[in-house]
């Protein structure tokens, strides 16, 4: 190759650089205009602090390319725990910062029944078996999971707006049937809240251990099944 | 003439090197610049996890709610179907102690979980843009859109029995100490092995 022709490759590449760099103008106006929508949500006291917070879940979710479909698939396909073990990182803050929130929430009285309400508990029985395996199947044949197909779209893939109908289609069916489910399973089904067995503490202590454990055991898996090492 | 040849090649090698340094310095190596770091390269996902868990805090401190999706999913769905003349309020699932009743005088698109998931596409829009990646992608084949048609059914009836999807029911759930939550992410294993051979079997072939 001539330097000639180099020099005219790296020109190319700018150029191309350059392209790619055009989408800023567009980022300004779009940034602008989520914060509008920002200051009118406040000033209509509507869920304002949901925009905010949704806009940095988008944006984290983005760059970190966070895939929780990906974190069941790979250690099955490819041996890879890369995903599982940071969202057990997560699980492991998640698990400090609600501890802390609820316990700030009710004070040292042990009001649990306050505390049950603002977290997500739940029945648990064989309905949540029968719904996490229908969930783990869809979420693999449709290649993302109920954050990843939002964070899709926003990257411009059609086949999520599908993947977005078809779940919008299946809730609303799911939320219509939910009599018949609720007659025959979850009514019946126990609604299991840690901190009613052991002292609040002592759940976050047992749980934390666990979700650690529970690292070491994925990075363990890794290094034995992982296929896509480099 | 064999000097002459030599100088030649130095010079090659002299591009080369540039050449293979201007090709780094786009892919991220160590001469990129911070602002590049953040807007371009992929973040590790142990930053990513750790941040969507402060963010879930964050919520739970200022609105004492936590991070969920399919929520606001099913109450935009029964906005439109109440548009559309019918009566979803009506339905057994919004009379029951589920939390997803609607107040007095509340509307179905009241809803904050609604906003949160247009601000995550959004916010997903945002960084995509800043990045300068953004790109319309369209639908490969007949059989990826019945599989994408198909898989969000199943993930959206799914939600409705085991309350939540893989935020609601799995990334809120474990934190909030409710055992539905573990079970949920166990089973989610089974599932996702099935839907892998499935996958196999018939999309990926």
């Amino acid at each position: 190759m001539t330097s000639k022709a180099i020099e005219e490759l790296k020109r190319r590449r700018q150029g191309e650089f350059k392209k790619k760099n055009s989408q800023i103008p567009y980022a300004v106006i779009v940034t602008a205009i989520s914060l509008i929508i920002y200051t009118i949500c406040i000033k209509l006291n509507h869920h304002s602090t949901f925009w905010m917070i949704g806009l940095l879940f988008g944006i984290t979710l983005q760059r970190s390319r966070f895939c929780f479909a990906a974190s069941f698939r790979d250690p099955i396909l490819v041996g890879s725990t890369a995903i599982l073990k940071a969202i057990l990182i997560a699980l492991i803050v998640s698990t400090i910062g609600f501890t802390i929130v609820e316990y700030a929430s009710i004070g040292d009285a042990g009001e649990l029944d306050k505390i049950r309400t603002l977290g997500q508990v739940y029945p648990v029985g064989l309905h949540t078996v029968i719904g996490a395996i229908m969930f783990g199947i869809g979420m693999v044949i449709a290649g993302g999971c109920a954050s990843g197909f939002l964070m899709r779209i926003g990257e411009g893939f059609l086949l999520q707006v599908v993947v977005l109908f078809g779940f919008l289609m299946g809730a609303l069916v799911g939320t219509w049937q939910f009599e018949f489910w609720d007659k025959i399973l979850i009514s019946k089904a126990p609604t299991v809240f840690f901190p009613d067995y052991v002292d609040f503490p002592i759940a976050t202590i047992v749980q934390v251990i666990v979700l650690v454990a529970l690292y070491y055991v994925a990075d363990w898996y890794d290094k034995k099944n992982n296929i896509m090492v480099m | 003439m064999s000097g002459k040849f030599i100088l030649k090649k130095q010079n090659k090698s002299i591009y080369l090197f540039r050449y293979k340094r201007f090709v780094t310095q786009r892919k991220g190596g160590e001469v990129l610049k911070n602002h590049d770091r953040i807007l371009k390269k992929p973040w590790p996902y142990m930053v990513g996890g750790s941040i969507l868990a402060i963010l879930n805090i964050i919520l739970f401190i200022l609105t004492d709610k936590v991070w969920r999706v399919t929520s606001g999913v099913v109450h935009l769905g029964a906005y439109v179907l109440e548009k559309i003349g019918l009566r979803p309020s009506e339905w057994y699932y919004f009379s029951q102690n589920t939390g997803e009743g609607l107040g007095t005088g509340e509307m179905f698109i009241y809803n904050p979980y609604i906003i949160m998931n247009a601000a995550i596409i959004v916010g997903a829009l945002l960084s995509t843009l800043w990045a300068s990646e953004f790109k319309w992608k369209r639908i490969k084949s007949g059989k990826q859109f019945v599989f994408a048609l198909l898989g969000g059914f199943l993930m959206g009836y799914a939600t409705r029995l085991s309350f939540g999807c893989n935020i609601g029911g799995y990334f809120s759930a474990i934190p909030s100490f409710s055992l539905h939550g573990w079970v949920f992410a166990l089973f989610m294993f089974v599932g996702a092995w099935v839907g892998s051979k499935i996958l196999i079997k018939y999309l990926l072939t």
